[in-house]
Order: C-alpha cells, then structure tokens, then sequence
C-alpha cells in the first residue's frame, strides 16, 4: 500500500499543482500574520496594479488565543495556511481546486465533499467575501472565498481566495486523531523521521504560556501605539507615500491586538475600537497602494 | 388545427450556479416564480402551470402552455374634443406622429373626442425572452448576493449556465454579466457535483427524469422525502428515535443534490458530556441530527446526509471520516467542559465585569445587579423568596463568560444549570437558571418554576428599560436587540404563571434604576408591552375592538394585569349576547347625548334628588348609587369582574326606561342640568370597566 502523503510533501504538491496552473509561487511573508489573508500578495495585490493576479503561498499563522499548551489535540495557536489567490475569478475555480484535492492524495470520488455557505469577514482589514467552507466527509479542509472588499474598497475584477488547512488536510489524508502525530517528512523514525509534535510540541508550550500569561500588557500596548504611529507617519505624505512599509506596522498592530486580546487586556468594548484602529491603519495602506 | 396546437408551448429555464446557500434555495424559487408571471403579465403573454425546482446548484422553473406570441395591444389615446380648433387637433396629430386619418371619433361619458387607436402587433414569445431574462436576473432578490470574475451581475454564487428551451427548442439570445462576459442560452446542464457530467437537455418532460439519472433530485419535496423515507429506516432498523429538528431537516435538504442517509457512532468516551452539548455540536458544526433511545436518552449515535451516492466501499470511508471529524470536536467540547468545572461562577462574574452589555449599559455584571434589584419587587408575585430570587440573579449570567458558552452560544443558560448543579447551588436556582431564556419566541413555552419564571421576567424587564432609556427601542422593521420578543416573553409569562401585577409596578423600579428618566418614556415601554398583549389576544381570536376598549383605558398602567386579562375575556364572550347588544345601543345613545351637551363646563357634578320630577329619575338614581358600590368593591376584585360587568349590563333597563319616559332638554336649566350630571355619573362609573363606546354594534 502506498505510503500516505507527509504534511511537506502536501505543501510540495499543492505548490507543484498551483505553479503549474500559472501561480506565482510566493514564500511566506515574513513577520506574524493571523492568516494566510494578510500577506500584501493578496490584500494589496488584489487591489492592483494589474487586473490578472495569480499567486500561491504557504502562511504559517498565529491565532494566540487559540493555544492549548500542547494539550488539545486539534488546537495550536501557530499553524499552516497554503493559500491561492486568483484574480479575476477563474470560472472553473471550482473544478480547478478539486483536481487540487486529487494533487494531494485526495481521491474526491472515495468521499463527500461538499461546500457549504460560510461567508468570511475580516473586521479588522475592513475585508469580506462570500463562499464556503469546503467539507470532505464532514470535516472542514478549505475556507473558498470570493473577496468582495479589502480596505472597505470594493474589489474589481473579484479575486477567489483558497485557503488549505495544511494541519486539518494532513490529518485527513494521514488518518491521524492527533495533529502532533502528523509526519512531517515521510522519513522513517529510526531514520530520524520527525513528526509534527517533534517540531512543534515544544513551542506550541512555550508560546502558550507566553501567550496567555508572560507577555507584558504595557510593553504590547506600547508597541500597538508604536505601531500605529509609524503606519501613519509613512502615510502622511501625500507625495512620499511607502504603503508596503506602512502595512507591514499594520500587520504588527493587528498580531499585537491579538497578544493583548489572549492575554484577557481587552475589554469587549475596547475591543470594537482596537478593531476599528487596525482596520482604520489598513483601510489607509489600502488607499495609498491603489494611489501609487 | 396546426395553428392551434402551436399557439402555446412550453418553457424550461435553468439557472445553474455554484453551491447556493441552503438556507436561500426556497426563497429564491419562491421569487422566481414571482419574477417570472409579472414580466408575462406585464407583456400580456398568458401562461399555465408552474413548477419550481431547486437545489444546491441548479434553480429551475417549467411554465406550461406558454403563449408563443403575445397578445396583440391596442393601444388608445384620446386627443382633443371632435369639435375643437384646428390648433388643438394638429398638435395631437404632430405629437404622435399621425394623420388625421389615423384618428377616428368616440363617444364617451364626457362628450365626443377625438381618438388614436394603435394596433401593436405581439411579437414571438422567443424574441422577448431574452430581455425578460436579462430583467429577471438583474432584478433578483437575494438576502445576500456577490459578483465574480468581471461581472456586473449579482447572484448568491457564481451563475455558469442557463438552460432556456421552449418548445424543447434553445431559445436564441445571450445574458449580459458586464465586461463583455456573456452566459449563453443552451440545452445543457449538469449532473451530480460528483461526476460533473454534462448533460444534454432534448425534452422538457424528460428533464427531471434525466437529471434523476444523473443522481440530481431537482424536486425540494421529492429529496426532503427521501431524506426523511431513509431516516426512518435507519432509525427502525437500529431501534432509535429522532432528536425533531424541522429546521435541520429543511438545510440538509438544501446541501445535498441526492441524498444518502447514514448513520455513525459517537466514541464512548464523550457520552457523559450534556445530551445539549452533545447535540448541539453535532447540530451547528456538522448538522448531524441525534438520536435518542428506548429510555428517551440520548443515543451514542448520530444521522447524517453526504451528498455522495451510496457505494458500500465509499460510504464506509465517509461514515469512518466523519465520525473522526465528530471525534474531534467533541474533544474540543470535552476540553471546555473541564476546563469550565474547575471555575467558579465568582470567577465568571469577575470575568463579566469587563463584558460590556451595551456601550452606555455597563458591563453584564452590572445587568445581573439591576435585576437582582428588580427582583426585590416581583419575587413575591411568583411566590419566590426574596433572597433567593436576588442571588438566582446575580448568578444567572456568569455561563456567558464560560468556554462552552463561548464556543457555542446557543448552550447559554443551559450550561449555567448544568454547572450551577455541579457547584451545589440550590437545585432551584439551577433550574431557574436553564430555563431563563425562555420563551425563545412566540411558539416557545414559557419557563416551568416559578423561579425561573421570574428570572426570566426580570431578565427581560431589565433589557427593555434599558434599551428604552438609551433610545434604542425598534422602529418600523428593525428590532435589532429582539425587543419585541422580550416583551412578548414578558407577557407570555404574566398569563402563564397568572402574575397580577399592573404595568408601572413592573417597570416604575427598573426605570429607577435609571437617570432622567421621563414619564412620557415610562409610557411608552408600558404601551410597547400592552402591545404584545393586543397581538397575543389578536391571535387568540379576539375582536379588536374589545381589546381595544379595554386597553384604551386611563388607568391601564395601573390596572393589574390578570384584572385587563380577565376584563377582555369576560367581554368578549358576552359580546355578542342580545343582552349586552341593548345595553350597548343605550350606552351610546347616552354617551353621545353627553358628548353634544356642555357637561364638561359644569363646575360641579353634584346630582340634587329635589330637582327630581319622576320616580325613573329616582330609579336610575338607585342604580347609580347601587353600581357605584359594586365598582368600589369590586373594580380591581380578580373574581368578580364577571359580576361588575352584569351589574353594568342590567342597567339597560333602567336606562331604557329614562329615555323613553324623560325628556332631558327641557326648559328649566337647573333640572336640564341635573338630568345631563345624573347621565355623567352613570357614564363615568361605567366606564371604569371598559370604554365600551369603542366596540362596534
């Protein structure tokens, strides 16, 4: 029997697969990002220049409330996005993002996959769109998007995003019940084979506990403010606007929201207005990237 | 005969998408049944049966007998008078670009004019469909719509295909989605998102057959049918029964083009976690319906609808898949329902004190506060003690701040019970605690104790004072905070537990709560509640007029409120009696002989029996004075409303008496007056019961 696909050979195939369909194949964007959305290759990119824009990446994201201290098998507050993003929408998307399946040892006619409503929404990058989430026998592998506005700009050709659950897809494909049993390279243990929780057990404890009770409220706060600052400053000339560095504060300010939102510092009323500033910071990025 | 046969045809067309949103799927056939008769209507081309289809991808209508040409208009435009000047005349002619020879000369009501009567051939059915398409898309209704690629056009999901036959012929023509992209018309569809196979259309009547075949049930009903035909089966063969969930049923059937019903089984291990939690999680995640057993409890397994088909090999790997993903999430549960034993509910409250209610209404501690204070005031109406009911309060939020609760919301009350009971808190206060959310609703039955009646009185009396205060209370459509419902529930409880207390004791204390609050706004969240009432009452088959007659009255606020409930009831049944009709017309004539008389400058109403000539006088007299002790005693008496309602209805006959026998406007002023203060104070004290001019004769 063959041996199931390892979670680097899904993320191989899947950029061999999109790369082969025209992508431009991107590397992550190198700072900390919530989600695959954020990187600039989709959120600038699909406000233009151009009105064709193909690209695929792999993201990893943090969620920091999401951490369990290595201790729930399904939660991790750093994972894996593979995300495409194609503009104008293909009218085989669909189809397209099917045979994507099969690229990773996904047979689709063995199960049921289906794609049910579930519209998504950033608040905080002023972004939304309509799709689904894609089930495969029951289990949600892929968030499919049809980005209607980013900055609060609507988006014009529309943009269909997908978004892989690199860690759901794996498990799926490996048949595992705990993400930290993943196998990462396909290499045997007592050849120094590592899984998953070999790579990331550790961290997934340590960012926790920096997560939820280290980090420092007025060294974050601090930073969020400084944040903010920079972003506006780089956007307060109308002649010398650097949008690309004026979104990365904006990235920071948002992952920074995050940190003080697991750290319990962000009363739901705050809340709305820390929000409202990120989106605020990125709705500016927006507007100055399409001024160029 | 020929002519005949083909003067109307039939028509298939079929707009296939992307997976549309179950829960939009019913509606839009619904509109497009709509859409399509008014642009026939408007077009004067006539037509037979309809049917709708839907389903996840394809939206699909037949329309029987179908005229192939429209009807021919006529169209007549009358111009100036036949004898008008020439001026008048050739500026018609001009303005529609005719001759006079064009015109012809009618009669009418108003005299002879002139008139242009143009003849507009129909045209062909097919040549106007196209337009009729294009106006149909473009003016569809979604609850929420989207463009792609280039496109103008909006559609829940991405349109790829319409199939357009008439007469089992493609109808010529293309629809427009903007940036020069079009959607031509053709005669073919798909087939099952499995195989995605094209499939061509040659006969209408085959139509739905074919797609059957190709494993699409393009019927609603048919595939609701089979999702319920292959439940059952399942359930008889496995001894189970089904956890009823009408609205599940109706989005399953919206995310399967053919159903194939399965069945899978929850792990051991998550079987102690609440039957609630267990369903719920299955039910918004993964929208498995539950199982219960024999003993009605919740059976270790669960039903679900997989879109694919059955094939023994596949529908073993989707019930193993989905089964893990289930596995999955009840762990998450499992972690949130121990993570949540090892809090206290002071640990949650404390939590609370920074969850903001609403911008300008303090945190949902602050909430559990004010009505821990409201319940001071309503405990003894349902019978609860007063500590109690303020500790049950200040508890009955804290699950908000719980992980499960935040995982799922819909668990709200639910798992405070539950944890509540864990705790050791009085099994009373559990209780009150799961069940203060109801009524969810009208159809929703209203809490079983006492206490949680209360609570979820309270509840409710709090969040109206509140949005009332800050001026938010529903306009027109928009209820956003579901206002409406609370004070629904509000009233729903008052009947069911038979609480009587009157309005302002049930507002007056949670409005003190508040700062500059005023008296015009007290009335207007007491007439929101009495609202609900007027509807409940509506629905219960009342006449409006008698509800109306009753809460028109100037006490209302201050009438108790199982005494208003009564009232109207009691009114209602003897409504429609002979008795009561007399009564009624007596009443009226007296009221509106008061209402045409200068009573009210009269600066007192003081009856002087000297002035009395007749022994009716008397009499009526006697009857004032007998009533005016039945209404002290008995106008705020629960038990006797019956009473004083008959006391008042016999008066007809007195009253009958005085008119037939007394002239009231007679010369003498001071018994004119005395006879109009003698007619005031029966009016008066009549209608302290209801304000029976309002009902109808």
């Amino acid at each position: 029997m063959n041996k199931k696909l390892s979670f680097q050979n899904i993320i191989l195939n899947l950029q061999s697969y999109w790369a082969g369909y025209g992508c431009a194949l991107l590397q992550p964007y190198d700072t900390e990002v919530g989600a695959g959305t954020f990187h600039p290759a989709t959120v600038l990119r699909v406000l233009g220049p151009e009105s064709i824009w193909k690209a695929a990446y792999l993201q990893p994201c943090r969620r920091p409330t999401d951490g369990r201290y290595g201790e729930n098998p399904n939660r991790l507050q750093h994972y894996y996005q593979f995300q495409v993003i194609i503009q104008p929408s293909p009218h085989d998307i669909q189809n397209l993002y099917i045979s994507s399946l099969n690229a990773i040892g996904l047979n689709t006619k063995d199960h049921d996959i289906r794609f049910v409503e579930d519209d998504w929404e950033s608040p905080s990058l002023g972004a939304s769109g309509l799709g689904w989430e894609v089930w495969c026998d029951g289990m949600e592998i892929t968030q499919f998007t049809y980005f209607q506005q980013v900055g609060g700009i609507e988006v014009k050709p529309v943009a269909s995003e997908i978004t892989y659950g690199l860690e759901r897809l794996a498990m799926f494909i490996q048949k595992v019940e705990n993400v930290y049993d993943l196998d990462w390279d396909g290499v045997d243990k007592n050849q120094g084979g590592k899984t998953y929780g070999d790579i990331f057990l550790q961290s997934e404890k340590e960012f926790s506990a920096y997560n939820f009770e280290r980090s420092d409220a007025s060294i974050l706060l601090q930073h969020f403010i400084d944040a903010e600052q920079e972003c506006n400053s780089l956007l307060s000339d109308n002649k010398n606007l650097l949008p690309l560095p004026a979104y990365d504060q904006c990235i920071k300010a948002s992952h920074i929201f995050n940190l003080l939102d697991a750290r319990g510092m962000i009363s739901v009323s705050e809340r709305q207005s820390y929000i409202l500033r990120v989106r605020q910071m990125a709705r500016s990025c927006c507007l100055a990237w399409m001024e160029k | 005969m020929e002519d005949y046969k083909k003067s109307t045809g039939d028509l298939l067309v079929e707009f296939f998408s992307e997976e549309v949103p179950a829960r939009m799927q019913f509606q839009s056939g619904v509109h497009l049944e709509e859409s399509f008769k008014k642009a026939f209507d408007k077009r004067d081309i006539r037509y037979g049966e309809i049917e709708i289809l839907t389903g996840p991808r394809h939206l699909a209508i037949i329309i029987k007998q179908l005229d192939l040409k429209q009807q021919d208009q006529i169209i007549e435009k009358r111009g100036p008078r036949s004898d008008a000047n020439e001026k008048a005349l050739n500026g018609f002619l001009n303005s529609n670009d005719i001759d006079l020879k064009d015109t012809e000369i009618k009669d009418t009501k108003n005299g002879k004019f002139h008139f242009y009567i143009k003849k507009i051939k129909g045209l062909d059915t097919k040549k106007i469909i196209p337009e009729i398409i294009h106006e149909i898309t473009y003016g569809f209704v979604w609850s929420k719509s989207q463009r792609w690629g280039s496109t103008d056009l909006r559609w829940a999901r991405p349109l790829r295909n319409i199939l357009l036959l008439l007469n089992d012929e493609v109808v010529e023509g293309e629809l427009e989605l903007g940036n020069s992209e079009v959607i031509k018309f053709s005669n073919y569809t798909y087939g099952h998102r499995h195989y995605d196979k094209k499939i061509k259309i040659d006969h209408i009547s085959c139509y739905k057959k074919i797609l059957i075949k190709n494993h699409v049930i393009l019927n609603r009903d048919d595939r609701k049918y089979k999702i319920s035909y292959d439940l059952e089966a399942l359930l008889t063969k496995n001894k189970l029964s089904l956890l009823d969930d009408p609205l599940l049923l109706e989005e399953v059937t919206g995310l399967v083009e053919f159903p194939n019903v399965m069945l899978g089984s929850i792990s051991n291990e998550f079987m102690s976690l609440p039957p609630e939690v267990l369903s719920t999680a299955m039910k918004v995640h993964q929208k498995y319906f539950s199982t219960i057993d024999h003993q009605n409890n919740l059976a270790p397994n669960f039903i679900f609808v997989a879109n694919s088909l059955s094939d023994t090999k596949r529908d073993a790997t989707v019930v193993e898949g989905n089964e893990r993903v289930l596995k999955a999430r009840l762990s998450d549960a499992n972690f949130f329902w121990e993570s949540d034993l090892s809090k206290t509910f002071e640990y949650w409250n404390d939590k609370l004190r920074k969850v903001v209610f609403y911008e300008g209404l303090g945190s949902v501690y602050d909430k559990t506060l004010r009505m821990s204070k409201i319940s001071n005031f309503v405990s003894k109406a349902f019978n609860v003690n007063p500590s109690l009911a303020s500790q049950t309060a200040l508890l009955s939020k804290a699950d908000l701040a719980s992980e499960m609760v935040g995982e799922f919301p819909e668990l709200q009350g639910v798992m405070g019970g539950y944890y509540s009971d864990l705790i050791g808190y009085q099994n009373e206060i559990s209780k009150a605690i799961t069940e203060h959310y109801k009524p969810r609703g009208a159809l929703d039955s209203i809490p079983k104790t006492n206490i949680g009646g209360m609570l979820s009185i309270i509840d409710k009396i709090d969040t109206l004072t509140c949005f009332f205060v800050i001026g938010k209370k529903p306009t027109g459509s928009k209820d956003p905070f579901a206002l409406r419902r609370s004070a629904l529930g509000i009233v729903q409880i008052m009947i069911g537990f038979k609480i009587n207390m009157t309005m302002h004791e049930l507002f007056s204390n949670s409005l003190n709560l508040h700062n500059n609050v005023s008296k015009a706004l007290e009335t207007e969240l007491m007439d929101f509640v009495l609202d609900r009432l007027r509807i409940i009452l509506k629905a219960e088959g009342i006449k409006l007029d008698v509800i109306e007659s009753i809460l028109t009255l100037g006490i209302i606020h201050k009438l108790p409120f199982q005494i208003i409930y009564k009232r109207i009831a009691t009114l209602s049944d003897i409504r429609n009696t002979e008795n009561f009709k007399v009564f009624l017309v007596n009443f009226k004539r007296l009221n509106n002989i008061l209402k045409s008389s200068n009573i009210l400058k009269f600066s007192n109403f003081d009856i002087n029996t000297d002035l009395f000539e007749s022994p009716i006088e008397t009499q009526l007299f006697q009857a004032i004075n007998d009533l005016k002790l039945v209404s002290e005693k008995y106008q705020f008496n629960l038990n006797n409303q019956e009473y004083f309602l008959n006391t008042i209805k016999e008066l007809q006959t007195p009253i009958n008496l005085f008119f037939e026998t007394i002239i009231v406007n007679v010369e003498n002023e001071a018994i004119k007056d005395n006879r109009l203060k003698l007619m005031f104070s029966l009016r008066e004290l009549i209608i302290k019961y209801s304000n029976f001019d309002i009902i109808e004769d």
